[in-house]
């Protein structure tokens, strides 16, 4: 079931005059429960694609279509629930709010859903621990290794189960050691619950794990390589995802 | 919203140093407001209890027309229905009759134009203050009966005629019939009160006596009336008028006897209100520097966390709970400050005696008390709290419109 759909998506900017052409014409489809990589060398267009998909940025042209939405369709308040709802994302350089424990990062986005008190405490307790972050839950992020801060911002993307996770470089500030039990974390997740990761890497790593990997090279898809089929690892439970993405984003 | 505040009150120890910096000109504002307010309620309390309670009194029962030309014909002779009305009210704590004449004081050496005031010794002293501040040293004494043939002088006008306790002056009245008699007095007392203007040009002398010089036999020129609270005063004199069978008598309160007085205070807090302000404009100004400094600092943290899903009403809300916090901690020092300080001063005062002189002219005293209600924290509260929300709106607004992208980019 497709997830994720582009139709022939642009996306231009404007730089000191001159029109840089960042995605031209990307048509692409991501499956539930894929585990896939988008990559290309700098400048390539992965992390405007990431953006887009996201509903950070707008194209220029044609259409995104997440869960069967299309984005062009939503006012900003619509949008900003479905990343609330429906999609986790993790960046490159963790960005925890510093302020606040791993545990309470982490509840933030259940506290912005609404969750109560107790049952919010419980997930994320739950979701840390499967992140191997049991004993360091009540701990700062500058308290924590950058593994550790990474892990942190995983069990906040995942942690209000969303249909989606748009993970920017995530393994680009850690050694390779932390970033590939970070990658075993993701991918054990993606097979347990049926997430689907979508990543913007240029690490070898990360494009060797991925089990779909697209090439990017001037904004266009250059390659399109699938693995192993993701599709048929999905939970019975994602089933109606599509039909939930809708509900959630609309709520 | 708890996880916000939980979140906007960490925020706020981010930088410790620019926090505390703005919390204290916060908290020193508001104590500056504490402090001047305190000083200027003892004052204004001071000038109009002062007044009051040596010559107005709550309220005053006239014939009418005394109150703009204290001539002896203004005078009148009280019936049973006012001293029963005034007998009725349980919140008149006490009153007394007064004769007025305007006329001249002489020694032996000059002559000034005073106000004689004839009073009964025992009555006035449950009015006003004038037994009080009549000196105990240098045979100095208060009068002893309304007939006596005592004077009360002030110990500037006693300068003035150089005269001391036991000598002998003249007053020269006009009496009823237009005559002007020459009458001997015998200084029993020299007082000294805090209203400098009315020591220039008052004087004291026993009711009867000064009704048997004038010839007006039982006549008087005022009841002078003190209730149990100030607040009483307005509930008290529409009684008394609506009491009152005579139409050729006028119940005036205080208010409308010195409307120079209730001037003075509205235009002491006019100039407090202006004073505030300029306070609060600096306050504004560095409550909205720093959150703006705040968010700049914190533009990619929050485009974060509108990524993430944290709405723009919130991020609006955040930041507002971050100047309604500096504002809370701001407010709590200077009210602390401000009010353990104006405790402490209310105990013996602040004697502004190298002032003195022109204290005095107030009325107020070179003493001041000063005073601080609970309406004034109030106040101060509430001004703080609309000073920063005011300050924080526009970088509330700024922050909830941060686009998540460009923050993103922003290192």
């Amino acid at each position: 079931m497709v997830i994720i759909r582009t139709t022939k998506l642009h996306k231009d900017y404007e730089s000191n005059g001159i029109v840089v052409r960042a995605i031209r014409g990307i048509d692409m489809t991501v499956e539930q429960g894929e585990f896939s990589a988008i990559a290309g060398p700098s400048g390539s267009g992965k992390t405007t694609l990431l953006n887009i998909i996201g509903g950070l940025d707008s194209p220029t042209a044609g259409s995104v279509f997440v869960g069967g939405e299309d984005l062009r369709n939503l006012s900003a308040r619509e949008l900003s629930l479905m990343r609330l709802r429906s999609i986790g994302f993790i960046f490159q350089a963790y960005n925890l709010i510093p302020v606040l424990s791993a545990m309470e990062n982490v509840e933030y986005i259940l506290l912005l859903q609404g969750m109560g008190k107790g049952e919010r405490r419980e997930r994320s307790a739950k979701v840390l621990e499967s992140v191997g972050l049991k004993n360091e839950m009540y701990r700062l992020p500058k308290e924590l290794s950058g593994g550790q801060q990474q892990r942190v911002a995983v069990a906040r993307a995942i942690v209000s189960e969303p249909h989606i996770v748009l993970a920017d470089e995530p393994t680009a500030n850690l050694d390779q050691k932390t970033g590939a039990a970070l990658l075993d974390m993701m991918h054990r997740l993606n097979k347990d619950l049926g997430i689907t990761f979508l990543f913007s890497t240029h690490d070898p790593m990360v494009m060797e794990r991925s089990e779909r990997l697209i090439h990017l090279v001037d904004g266009m898809v250059a390659a399109d390589e699938k693995k192993k089929a993701a599709a048929k690892k999905t939970s019975g439970k994602k089933e109606a995802v599509q039909k939930a993405v809708k509900g959630k984003n609309r709520r | 919203m708890k996880m916000l505040f939980l979140l906007s009150w960490r925020n706020l120890w981010r930088n410790k140093r620019r926090s505390v910096v703005v919390i204290s000109s916060i908290a020193i504002g508001i104590f500056a407001m504490m402090l001047s307010m305190g000083v200027m309620n003892g004052f204004n309390i001071q000038m109009v209890e002062n007044t009051i309670s040596t010559s107005l009194g709550h309220v005053a029962v006239h014939a009418r027309g005394f109150q703009d030309n204290m001539k002896l014909e203004y005078r009148f002779t009280p019936g049973p229905e006012i001293y029963r009305a005034i007998k009725e009210r349980k919140d008149i704590r006490a009153y007394t009759p007064r004769l007025k004449v305007q006329g001249m004081i002489q020694s032996s050496e000059t002559s000034r134009g005073v106000l004689i005031v004839g009073i009964d010794p025992a009555q006035e002293k449950t009015v006003s203050k004038m037994y009080e501040y009549t000196s105990r040293e240098n045979g100095s004494a208060f009068l002893e009966s309304p007939d006596s043939g005592g004077i009360l002088i002030s110990r500037a006008m006693a300068d003035t005629l150089n005269v001391l306790a036991g000598d002998k002056v003249v007053l020269m009245i006009q009496d009823s019939k237009n005559n002007i008699i020459g009458t001997g007095f015998l200084v029993t007392g020299i007082f000294q009160t805090p209203v400098a203007s009315l020591d220039k040009y008052i004087v004291f002398v026993g009711l009867k006596k000064l009704q048997a010089v004038t010839a007006v036999g039982e006549g008087i020129s005022e009841i002078n009336i003190i209730t149990d609270d100030k607040d009483r005063v307005e509930s008290v004199a529409r009684f008394l008028a609506a009491a009152n069978g005579d139409p050729s008598l006028e119940i005036l309160t205080w208010k409308e006897m010195a409307p120079n007085l209730v001037s003075a205070i509205k235009l002491f807090d006019s100039m407090m209100v202006i004073f505030f302000m300029i306070i609060f404009i600096t306050v504004i100004f560095s409550v909205a520097n720093t959150l703006i400094m705040a968010i700049m600092e914190r533009f990619h943290e929050i485009g974060v966390m509108k990524c993430i899903g944290t709405s723009p009403w919130r991020i609006f809300v955040l930041i507002i709970f971050e100047a309604v916090n500096l504002g809370a901690v701001g407010l709590m020092a200077g009210v602390s400050a401000g009010a353990g300080l104006i405790w402490l001063l209310s105990i013996n005062g602040i004697d502004f005696s190298f002032y003195m002189e022109s204290m005095r002219i107030w009325g107020s005293g070179s003493v001041i008390y000063p005073r601080i209600r609970l309406y004034d924290i109030s106040m101060a509260a509430m001004v703080v709290f609309t000073t920063t929300l005011t300050a924080a709106l526009y970088p509330a607004v700024k922050a909830a419109r941060i686009k998540p992208l460009d923050a993103l980019h922003y290192v």
